[in-house]
């Protein structure tokens, strides 16, 4: 086909911050999305040590029973609608365009208020902490009938999470129609980086999953402040049904919450063990299988109630663990008979497939719900979601900024000092939360201020709390690593790892229209091809 | 990379797990149950059995993954930026169906045995079992023995209730015969709570407007710890209660003492000169 | 590099068409939400309505949660009538028919207007509260939520008339038009929904 080539309009230079606060970029937005989610991310983790030095000793006072609650309920929010569910939404904004050969998301104006919510939402919710009653403090689960009682901070909390999932929702559109509709020539669905199958599910799972929240949220917002009686069973109404809408969406949304994790492992892992994925088909259709099947699980959190059908949730939850175990695996065949080293972005892909397979395995305990009925509601449970969500969400986090650093921003971070971010997360990190699976089973519940030292879960307690501020430690090599790097000339070539994927072919950082021209695409691995021809 | 470095990455691995270890070396009777509490009831003790099949499992397959994982590691690792590509191998259908197939059993086996064991905790209660009424309030509980609704036996002959009410200074103690069937009925007056109690591997939801209920037979006496396991406020972390299995007759004993103590207009001596 | 054709009928589903038809999958959601709520709350019911749920201070300030049946059917079928008139509009802009893409859109945006106004009017005869019960939450709530979206409705249909006024659109050109027009139906298949359940189901 005969290309022509159009005439460059010119750059034209505004100032920098009307820049950033305008842009509909998707690469200024990416990293907009990866500086304000990792900001929360910051924030989460001092509320989590507060948390943690709270219970590192027994009938401790340093928090009131009451700020505990605030701060326990706000640690989670901030985490997983602050940090963990946006941050792919970074990672998905400035890689997927790029990944797929295209030169901007399929709606940049669009994606520019969806990064925009984001902050506001943050702002609502935190605002919780200043005012009469204090922030929320009903969990991030917000049960009624308890969360109609409390104070305003609860409503600032509903008002900002709706907020938050208008911007996932349109964000979603945005990705849904982006990949399926801007691809690369050549560049048939199952010649897209295994990345973008990931952030597709995913915006799938919120474009359906998060307007079921929006309806949980807006009734609890009548129920507070319209005398309304959805969940008050002295009116008609049902205590049970809070946790089913509930639910419906936050069981798909954990699935959101690592799906695209999962994807940059997938991405990482065959560069740095010089293969491609193993399965990479097989890897999609588990996805989707994941998807779909997160729709069905969702009465799992509720086998205690004595409301659900449990044997049908049971056998879902079970059944789900299969496409997990199926991508496990995949990664496991990847790294057999490759060629592996061990740059950072490496460490962390394998130690979070450790750290997962743990989160899963220790998830299919409660899939078995006579065993349930011991460990709901305890911290096996804290064990088994911090698990998943930081050996798994934050470790692929790690993976990813260390990996695509150089292509964002020019410069590469340190490996010795990414190293030993690696191990001390690494140790922190299972100090931090293993013992909590020996808590859980002895009977310790969750979301309790205090303990008394008869119970003799202090030691435990104790050793998590140290674990806690050693993966915070662990943050400053990072940190130190960002800052010298941002000190440094970017003098990163286009494909300083020899990838795979498109987004290496152009230069680093890209230029802003991303590519000049778009290699023609004949497999998942268009940068290997043309390094290597298309005979593998 | 250097294999000392990877070394040293295992060890500190490594290092984690003894700390852990050693941390666990104090409660060796969990270990020995691997975490669980000692189950006290019929109920309790097959969802033990269950619980020990899970974790044997799950640390075979832990055991199993990692190993593979350190084991690829190790092996494959690049020795110098020379070393030729790997075989470039995309996937096989048939690795792909052996390991969708033998996990399908793997849960299919494990849902069969949980469900076996779930028919039994959610059985209906018999005829004879002693009901106990469980009031869950903000932040304390109450438990109500019906007098006329005491199990196999009926130590005190008249109507009435002997109730335990707990207090933010005094903790409940909930009093059960050992080998009979107890059910425990529960309800709340306000918001959610959760009826938790260790030893029996259990716990059911307090929910208002849903009346829960389950049974078990207790065998073993002792005092054990009861609390609230579902956040219910600013002293949710206070709500405990404890639970204390007795013999019969020393819970005939203490029925009877509760029940003097609450006598209004009860019958005279004359009807309970009769009662053991 | 994937590029838009220039002519929409040889690309049947634009990007910005996909992308609202998802937006409208996550309305159809949020309703869904909604309409299970309403479902379970009725299953849970001793009786619907639930006249026995009403307190003293209820009853003496005289609750009653009834639903009268002849403005609401009339409402519907204004709004029914009126999605007929709006793919009509729309098909006289696929043949170019500028004057009726006009008379079409102010058409419909008064039916939905008068919509509107005979659900507010409705409100006002009712003798109960959205605090009267799960009777009245969920009835204020279910239309109330449907009533904001007509508003949205007729907003994004006054747009697309003041740009059809301006003469933007033509027989290739008029994507806002078949959008609005998708979502007025939406709008109005919910409504159906709502009112059998409402209203029609005993």
């Amino acid at each position: 086909m005969a290309t022509v080539a159009l005439p460059r309009p010119a750059a034209y230079e505004r100032p920098a911050l009307l820049e950033w606060l305008t842009t509909v970029d998707h690469k200024k937005l990416g990293i907009l999305y990866l500086y304000t989610t990792v900001f929360f991310f910051a924030v989460g983790g001092i509320l989590a040590l507060l948390v943690r030095t709270q219970l590192a000793v027994a009938d401790n006072t340093f928090l009131g029973r009451q700020a505990y609650n605030e701060v326990f309920t706000m640690h989670a929010s901030a985490m997983l609608f602050l940090f963990v569910i946006p941050v792919w939404a970074g990672f998905g904004n400035y890689l997927v365009p790029l990944m797929i050969g295209a030169r901007d998301m399929a709606f940049p104006r669009i994606n520019a208020l969806s990064y925009w919510l984001l902050p506001i939402g943050g702002i609502l919710m935190f605002a919780g902490f200043l005012v009469d009653g204090g922030a929320a403090s009903a969990g991030w689960t917000a049960y009624s009938p308890l969360a109609r009682t409390l104070g305003p901070g609860m409503d600032l909390w509903i008002i900002a999470v709706i907020i938050l999932g208008i911007s996932s929702t349109i964000g979603a559109a945005n990705f849904i129609t982006t990949i399926l509709r801007m691809r690369a020539p050549g560049m048939t669905m199952f010649r897209m980086p295994i990345f973008c199958w990931t952030v597709l599910v995913t915006a799938v799972l919120q474009l359906l999953a998060t307007p079921v929240l929006a309806a949980a949220l807006a009734m609890l917002y009548i129920d507070r402040n319209f005398g309304g009686s959805f969940f008050d069973p002295n009116h008609g109404g049902n205590a049970v049904l809070w946790q089913n809408v509930f639910w419906f969406y936050s069981h798909p949304a954990v699935y959101i919450m690592i799906l695209p994790g999962m994807g940059v492992i997938s991405e990482v892992i065959p560069v740095f063990a010089r293969k491609p994925l193993f399965g990479y088909k097989a890897f999609a259709f588990a996805t989707i299988a994941i998807g779909g099947l997160g729709f069905s699980v969702w009465a799992h959190h509720m086998f205690t109630t004595g409301a659900v059908l449990k044997p049908f949730f049971g056998f879902m939850t079970f059944l789900i663990g299969v496409p997990t175990g199926v991508k496990i695996f995949n990664w496991l065949g990847t790294l057999w008979k490759g060629s592996i080293s061990f740059e950072t972005p490496m460490l962390f892909a394998l130690g979070f497939v450790s750290m997962f397979l743990i989160g899963g395995i220790n998830g299919t305990f409660a899939a078995a719900v006579p065993v349930d009925f011991a460990i709901h509601d305890t911290y096996f449970v804290v064990a088994h979601i911090h698990y998943v969500l930081f050996g798994g969400a934050v470790f692929a986090m790690f993976a990813g900024l260390y990996y695509w650093f150089p292509k964002i921003w020019g410069r590469r971070l340190d490996e010795r000092l990414g190293r030993l971010h690696f191990v001390l997360m690494l140790i922190g990190f299972n100090l931090a939360f293993f013992p909590m699976h020996l808590l859980g089973l002895d009977g310790m519940p969750r979301r309790i201020a205090t303990y008394g030292a008869d119970t003799g879960w202090e030691l435990l307690n104790l050793l998590s709390t140290i674990g806690a501020f050693i993966i915070a430690v662990g943050m400053l090599p990072f940190i130190v690593a960002v800052v010298k790097a941002f000190m440094s000339p970017k003098d990163q070539p286009n494909d300083p790892w020899q990838a795979n994927t498109l987004e290496w072919y152009t230069s680093s950082p890209p230029p802003a229209h991303n590519f000049d021209d778009v290699p023609e695409v004949h497999s998942e691995r268009p940068l290997f091809d043309l390094r290597h021809g298309t005979a593998h | 990379m250097r294999l000392s470095r990877i070394v040293r990455a295992a060890a500190s691995v490594w290092g984690v797990a003894a700390v852990a270890a050693l941390a666990l070396a104090p409660s060796a009777v969990a270990f020995a149950q691997l975490g669980q509490p000692t189950p006290i009831t019929d109920e309790a003790r097959s969802m033990h059995r269950l619980y020990i099949v899970v974790v044997s499992l799950a640390f075979a397959v832990f055991a199993g993954v990692v190993g593979a994982l350190l084991f690829a590691i190790v092996r494959y690792r690049r020795r110098s930026p020379d070393d030729p590509l790997p075989p470039q191998i995309h996937g096989s259908a048939k690795i792909e169906a052996i390991w969708v197939a033998i996990p399908i059993i793997i849960v299919l086996t494990l849902f069969t045995y949980s469900a076996v064991v779930l028919a039994k905790t959610d059985r209906k209660p018999p005829e004879d079992a002693l009901t106990i009424r469980v009031t869950g309030f903000q932040f304390q509980w109450q438990f109500d023995y019906n007098l006329q609704d005491l199990g196999t036996r009926n130590p005190v002959n008249r109507e009435g209730t002997v109730t335990v009410l707990g207090t933010p200074s005094s903790i409940p103690e909930l009093v059960i015969p050992v080998d009979e069937p107890v059910e425990f009925v529960l309800h709340s007056n306000d918001v959610i709570h959760s009826f938790y109690i260790p030893n029996f591997l259990y716990k059911l939801d307090v929910i208002p407007g849903l009346e829960n209920r389950f049974v078990v037979v207790p065998r073993v006496t002792g005092t054990f710890r009861g609390q609230c396991a579902e956040l219910c406020g600013v002293d949710h972390a206070l709500m405990l209660f404890t639970v204390r299995v007795v013999t019969r007759d020393e819970f005939d004993q203490w029925i009877r003492e509760r029940a003097a103590g609450t006598a209004g207009a009860a019958p005279t001596s004359t009807g309970n000169a009769q009662q053991q | 590099m994937a590029t838009q054709p220039i002519a929409q009928e040889r690309q049947p589903l634009s990007n910005a068409m996909l992308g609202f038809i998802l937006f409208l999958a996550s309305e159809v959601m949020f309703f869904g939400g909604l309409f299970a709520a309403y479902f379970i709350a009725r299953a849970d019911a001793p009786s619907w309505p639930p006249t026995e749920l009403l307190t003293p201070e209820q009853i003496q300030r005289g609750v009653k949660l009834e639903l009268e049946l002849p403005l609401p059917a009339i409402a519907t079928v204004i709004l029914v009538s009126s999605s007929f008139v709006v793919q009509w509009a729309v098909w006289q802009i696929r043949k170019g028919n500028q004057r009726g893409l006009i008379w079409g859109l102010l058409l419909t945006i008064t039916m939905g207007l008068v919509f509107l106004v005979m659900q507010l009017y409705d409100y006002s005869t009712l003798h109960f509260r959205a605090s009267d019960t799960i009777f009245g939450t969920t009835f204020y709530t279910l239309t109330g939520f449907h009533g904001m979206h007509v508003a949205g409705g007729v907003i994004f249909l006054a747009v697309v008339l003041i740009r059809a006024l301006g003469g933007q659109f033509d027989a290739r050109h008029h994507e806002a038009v078949e959008a609005a027009s998708l979502y007025w139906h939406f709008v109005d298949v919910v409504w159906i929904a709502l009112f059998t359940t409402l209203y029609l189901v005993p």
